[in-house]
């Protein structure tokens, strides 16, 4: 254990830095794309009804391939992981957002109308966070799932968690493979308490018990 | 004042509202009654421009409100609806400031009107503020629902079936908080239902609508008396038929909880009797349960010492009748005697009851107002 850490402990280091950075960053572009996406599709439900099971095509696409696709155009750099993550973190949480804005009980938009809020007060103050349950079980689904597909960031050399697993892989060295997968674990674990954490800061107990 | 002119509204083929004209003055409480369907919650919602007309204008005091900025509209009205649509997001006071936070009031004045606010239904602040929609009755809820309707002081507040979701007791309590809290703060109300009994107790003046028109606008008094229409004589049930079907013989309205004894019982008992029960006379049976006739505490305090048995002191000169006897000639003998009450006898000549004349005049209430609230 101890000899592990001597051995790899500055790369480990550096892979969980680089994991959790790609992680962060293409969660967060990923949300903001997919609230705004989700809030236009929520004002517009008849765009919705293509748009969401097109998007729903694109998840199936496997994360090697498009990882590969886009290496061919915007070569080895960080950017090249960042959009792939991020494309494939938008999904759940546009499908969240939409779905926790529509499913908003009409009798809450009706007072919000009949109170005398615009469409945007309306939305700011009663439909998203009303909304803000489900967003949130979607931004979770979203991180822990990219925590998982960032291993695949190593395929074409940019670091990561992934690269002490394919290395550990390649060479038959299961401490580096488990020294990889571990941290990887553990960072999703880590990011879904995150979530937790803020769940908790943001909605009102009494919204609480609705999504889990 | 709120003026419809030659409104019309339709949905596809089908006409909701057809050529509505009429006025509700300023702080009258209007209610708008009629079966489903009959346009009343359109033309409610046509108010505050949820809806908008095809056809006519809506004047609200001498504003044709197509001009007014609509969100500035709903904003000047009050708007309260069946399903209470309390943010659940927000606390009490959070919801009762929604207006006047959205009108941009400066912080302090908000907390000001929710004190005052909470204060008009007897909430304290401090136990009710800061909880949320969900940690309240459903009554409690329609009475925030109410005061956020209220908080920024609209001459003009729209109901629409606000107690529909309430059960009958928490109905009747904010029935009367309503009305008050009306009388007192002089406000126009616009109040829709499809309960009759509601329209009655609370309107100045019943609107009855049906198939998108104006069947009859009238007190609640006028329409009792006259009702314009058969289907608005069915809405009113049995109150709009008043004596027809009142009730019929002295069994329908007499009080069966009397207090009575046996001839042969001591005076003092009898007293002991009438003191328990804080009545003045009994009434007195023979031996066989039948009916002998009353003694009163009158006329124990007259008596001589030596007597001891009630019996010599029993009268049968108390008006009484049988119990299947019409019920106006019962009331007319209780009227026409100087008796409190009047026995009710079965044909057995067995005790069923007494008629009083605070039962007799409970019995008339009903028949015309309909049943006691």
């Amino acid at each position: 254990m101890i000899r592990f850490f001597e051995l790899y402990g500055v790369r480990l280091v550096n892979a969980i830095g680089t994991h959790f950075f790609y992680v962060v960053v293409s969660v967060s572009i990923a949300f903001m794309v997919a609230m705004t996406l989700g809030i236009l599709l929520s004002r517009a439900p008849r765009w919705a009804n293509i748009m969401i099971p097109v998007l729903s095509v694109f998840q199936t696409v496997p994360g090697i391939v498009f990882i590969g696709i886009l290496f061919l155009y915007l070569g080895m750099v960080p950017l090249t992981v960042i959009t792939a993550l991020a494309i494939y973190a938008v999904f759940p949480i546009l499908k969240n957002t939409y779905v926790g804005i529509i499913e908003v009980p009409s009798q809450y938009k009706e007072a919000a109308k009949g109170c005398g809020m615009s469409q945007f007060q309306a939305l700011f103050r009663v439909e998203i966070p009303l909304a803000l349950p489900t967003i949130i079980s979607g931004l979770r689904m979203s991180t822990v799932y990219t925590v998982s597909w960032a291993v695949l960031a190593a395929m074409i050399g940019l670091g990561g968690l992934g690269e002490l697993i394919y290395a550990g892989v390649s060479s038959n060295n299961s401490a580096l493979i488990l020294g990889g997968a571990i941290p990887a674990a553990l960072m999703a674990v880590l990011f879904s308490q995150l979530i937790d954490g803020l769940r908790k800061l943001l909605i009102p107990k009494p919204l609480r018990r609705d999504v889990k | 004042m709120i003026r419809f002119e030659n409104v019309s509204k339709s949905y596809g083929d089908s006409l909701i509202l057809n050529d509505l004209n009429f006025t509700i003055e300023e702080g009258e409480f209007t209610v708008l009654i009629g079966p489903s369907g009959c346009g009343k919650t359109t033309t409610l919602k046509s108010i505050n421009r949820l809806i908008e007309p095809d056809r006519g204008k809506i004047y609200v005091d001498e504003k044709d409100i197509s001009q007014v900025d609509r969100i500035r509209l709903r904003r000047s009205i009050g708007y309260v609806i069946q399903q209470i649509g309390l943010f659940p997001n927000m606390t009490v006071e959070q919801n009762i400031c929604v207006v006047p936070k959205l009108m941009k009031y400066p912080k302090d004045r908000n907390d000001q009107i929710a004190r005052e606010m909470l204060d008009l239904v007897g909430m304290p602040y401090e136990d009710y503020a800061h909880k949320y929609p969900s940690e309240l009755s459903g009554g409690q809820q329609q009475r925030i629902g109410v005061l956020r309707a209220l908080a920024a002081s609209p001459p003009i507040v729209l109901m629409d079936e606000p107690f529909g979701a309430l059960d009958p007791m928490t109905r009747a309590i904010l029935q009367d908080e309503v009305r008050r809290l009306q009388k007192k703060l002089n406000k126009t109300i616009v109040f829709v239902t499809h309960d009759m009994d509601e329209a009655l107790i609370m309107a100045d003046k019943i609107i009855f609508m049906n198939e998108g028109g104006i069947l009859q606008m009238a007190s609640p008094e006028d329409m009792l008396e006259n009702p314009a229409d058969e289907l608005i004589v069915s809405f009113m049930g049995r109150r709009a038929k008043g004596m027809e079907s009142a009730p019929q013989t002295a069994a329908d309205f007499m009080r069966t909880d009397v207090h009575t004894t046996y001839i042969n019982r001591g005076i003092r008992e009898a007293v002991d009797k009438m003191a328990r029960r804080k009545v003045d006379t009994l009434l007195v049976k023979n031996l066989d349960e039948t009916y002998a006739g009353t003694v009163s505490v009158k006329s124990i305090k007259r008596v001589d010492k030596e007597i001891r048995k009630i019996e010599p002191l029993v009268r049968n000169t108390n008006v009484w009748s049988y119990i299947d006897e019409d019920a106006q000639e019962c009331f007319e003998k209780l009227l026409s005697g100087d008796d409190s009450y009047l026995v009710v006898l079965n044909r057995d000549n067995t005790i069923a009851g007494i008629v009083t004349k605070t039962s007799m005049a409970k019995s008339l209430a009903d028949a015309v107002w309909g049943d006691s609230q």
